[in-house]
């Protein structure tokens, strides 16, 4: 990006020689999963969003629109994922207006390992890459530091070894849709229950050659909020109040009745 | 360890600095200014790293200054504690970051009204009805918390600032050398006579 | 003092109501321990839109007066003022612009949105990633306990005068098991018709 500053890097740097410690970004200890089937393929993650131990989220998006037919998922630090997964859009969106084509995964591929390989790791985004493109179903990963992968199926994030699990014992060759995303459900549900970084609901979604490409948001919502057992309202009132300014967005006006009698000298 | 106190009072604002100037385990000087006039009816009092408080004391005097004559009216005491936050905070994301904590005291003409501003070397600005810097504000808030009110008149404000330094000069472990004492007021900057 | 984000201590908490919005902090500024100051407002407000601020005083200062020039000009170029979620992403892009020296705040983000009159809330880790909510977003040194304050306290469709007393309880309480934040807080209770801002009693230790 020729556009972020380094403006306050001296001064923070210097902070941190004077004893301060570095601050938490949110990051979206992830379970993110993706998988091929024949004739597309599916990307799905969880939707809890960390900062430290605290959940900062319970229902964010991890899953980035690319272009129409590609879709990204993210693990790492979450504010990455968002501007990186930005800008390629934006760079994508322009690439196949210059050159006419419909945009492919690989050149999106190519776009982000070489923008992640000149930041050298330090924006730290953690893709998998998924869409349909005139080559086909196409499923990779990119780790932060710009190396890529490309398979059947790939997990990344913090509940990445709980999904390959399920990914491992369960994958097969020549799967359909529904199969498909049975499996990826699974490996996410893997990651939401067994790994403290994951948890809420599954997001899915699927690209398949031919047609367009469809977000499951809230796919699945194994941990919806029970109903409050009572109301914790407070009487009006309760607050003790010192002072009180009013701003009026809209100017009051009395408008005498229409058929009222008016009075008029005689 | 020195010592910068600034209290408002109706129409003026006091404000106090020690005269010793220490180094390591040392008084170097016993008449030390920690003040710089910034304007008419504007000073600025500082604490911090050796080198850094006059420079940058003199760096914000010598553009108050050149405002004032390029312009033919003094920036207000507001501006220049907006001017002088600016400065700092700039200072902040530079190689060396000026370490320097000030109090700017002001009587603004136009609005009548006196003003005191505590900056400390993060650049953050407040306004306050009075303020210290260093350990000089561990043993000085509780007192002004207790006895400052918003419309004191100028004996009033002076008493409290002397129930202040007896404090210091009763609690704090060395020998600061009595205070130099200041008022701001619409008249423009006098000395008083020194609280020993 | 090992952390940027609390030398200077304060929180911040808004909250989504029917047709209305809640935005709250304290008024405390420290420098670590010792209270400075008891009057130092959190929140700003540009045109339909209002920004709570908490974290190191002088990006606190230094970025309201940045979405001040933003926001101006934005008026200039586009003859309105700003919604509420091109605010958000005006905030995002602003606080990742500085992604390797960013400025250590936790903005939130409060208003109605003038074309659809949805209310909208939101917040921000220091380098810009924007948590959408649909309940409340929390900010500051007493963020932990704002949490389980809300989680607790916060239900789905209260009217404006249930929101405040919500929002103030919400605040007065987390504020009371944080030494950083407190001395004073205010509210902000916004709905398509009127914004009141009430100033609330709060404990002085």
């Amino acid at each position: 990006m020729p556009g972020l500053s380094f403006e306050n890097y001296q001064r923070n740097q210097h902070l941190a020689t004077s004893g301060f410690a570095v601050p938490k970004t949110t990051s979206t200890g992830t379970t993110i999963v993706g998988c091929k089937f024949d004739g597309g393929v599916v990307i799905a993650a969880d939707t809890r969003a960390t900062a430290g131990d605290i959940v900062a989220d319970k229902n964010c998006e991890k899953l980035h629109c690319i272009s129409s037919n590609i879709w990204c998922a993210g693990a790492g630090t979450a504010a990455d994922t968002e501007m990186v997964t930005q800008i390629i859009s934006s760079n994508i969106e322009l690439h196949s207006l210059s050159t006419g084509r419909q945009p492919r995964v690989v050149t999106c591929l190519t776009m982000l390992k070489q923008h992640l390989f000149k930041y050298q790791g330090h924006i730290g985004a953690y893709l998998i890459v998924a869409g349909v493109d005139p080559t086909g179903p196409q499923l990779m990963s990119i780790h932060a530091h710009g190396s890529t992968d490309i398979g059947y199926y790939l997990s990344l994030g913090s509940g990445s070894m709980a999904a390959m699990a399920v990914l491992e014992s369960k994958w097969k060759r020549e799967m359909n849709k529904e199969e498909a995303m049975a499996l990826c459900t699974e490996a996410i549900e893997s990651g939401i229950w067994n790994d403290l970084g994951s948890g809420s609901n599954v997001d899915m979604c699927v690209m398949e050659v031919g047609k367009d490409s469809v977000l499951h948001r809230n796919y699945r919502t194994p941990n919806v909020r029970a109903q409050k057992e009572r109301s914790y309202k407070f009487a009006r009132g309760t607050t003790g109040i010192l002072g009180q300014t009013v701003r009026n967005l809209v100017d009051v006006v009395e408008v005498p009745i229409a058929n009222e009698e008016m009075e008029v000298d005689s | 360890m020195d010592i910068v106190l600034g209290i408002t009072t109706k129409d003026a604002v006091i404000i106090a600095t020690s005269k010793a100037a220490v180094r390591g385990i040392s008084i170097l000087k016993v008449t030390d200014d920690k003040t710089r006039q910034l304007s008419d009816n504007s000073l600025m009092a500082f604490t911090g790293e050796a080198g850094d408080t006059v420079q940058f004391a003199e760096l914000i005097q010598a553009n108050a200054r050149l405002y004032s004559m390029r312009n033919g009216v003094d920036l207000s005491p507001t501006a220049i504690s907006n001017f002088t936050r600016n400065e700092l905070a700039n200072a902040l994301r530079s190689r060396k970051p000026f370490q320097v904590n000030v109090l700017i005291a002001g009587f603004d003409k136009k609005t009548n009204k006196s003003s005191l501003n505590w900056i400390d070397y993060l650049a953050a600005n407040v306004s306050l009805p009075y303020a210290a810097h260093g350990y000089a504000s561990y043993y000085t808030l509780s007192l002004l918390d207790r006895h400052h009110k918003k419309d004191m008149n100028l004996e009033e404000g002076l008493e409290l600032l002397k129930a202040c330094i007896a404090e210091l000069q009763k609690r704090i472990p060395f020998d600061f050398k009595g205070v130099y004492v200041k008022i701001v007021d619409k008249d423009g900057v006098r000395d008083l006579d020194d609280i020993e | 003092m090992s952390n940027p984000q609390e030398i200077n201590g304060g929180a911040a908490v808004a909250m989504v109501g029917k047709d209305c919005v809640a935005i709250a902090c304290d008024l405390r500024m420290g420098s670590s321990a010792l209270g400075v100051s008891n009057d130092f407002e959190k929140i700003f407000n540009y045109g339909n839109v209002y920004l709570g601020l908490t974290g190191l005083a002088t990006d606190v200062l230094t970025l309201s007066d940045v979405f001040k020039f933003k926001t101006n000009l934005y008026k200039m170029r586009e003859e309105r003022a700003i919604e509420p979620q091109t605010f958000a992403n005006l905030v995002s892009s602003t606080l990742y612009e500085k992604r390797f020296g960013p400025y250590f705040v936790g903005p939130i983000v409060a208003g109605i949105n003038s074309v659809d009159n949805k209310p909208f809330i939101c917040g921000f880790d220091l380098i810009g990633c924007i948590d959408f909510a649909k309940d409340f977003i929390v900010s500051g040194t007493a963020s932990d306990q704002l949490y389980g304050m809300c989680e607790s306290l916060w239900e789905p469709g209260l009217e404006a005068d249930d929101l405040f007393e919500t929002i103030s309880q919400a605040l007065l309480n987390g504020l009371d098991r944080d030494a950083l934040s407190g001395w004073g807080a205010v509210v902000y209770i916004i709905t398509k018709e009127k914004v009141v801002k009430r100033l609330l009693k709060t404990r002085q230790d």
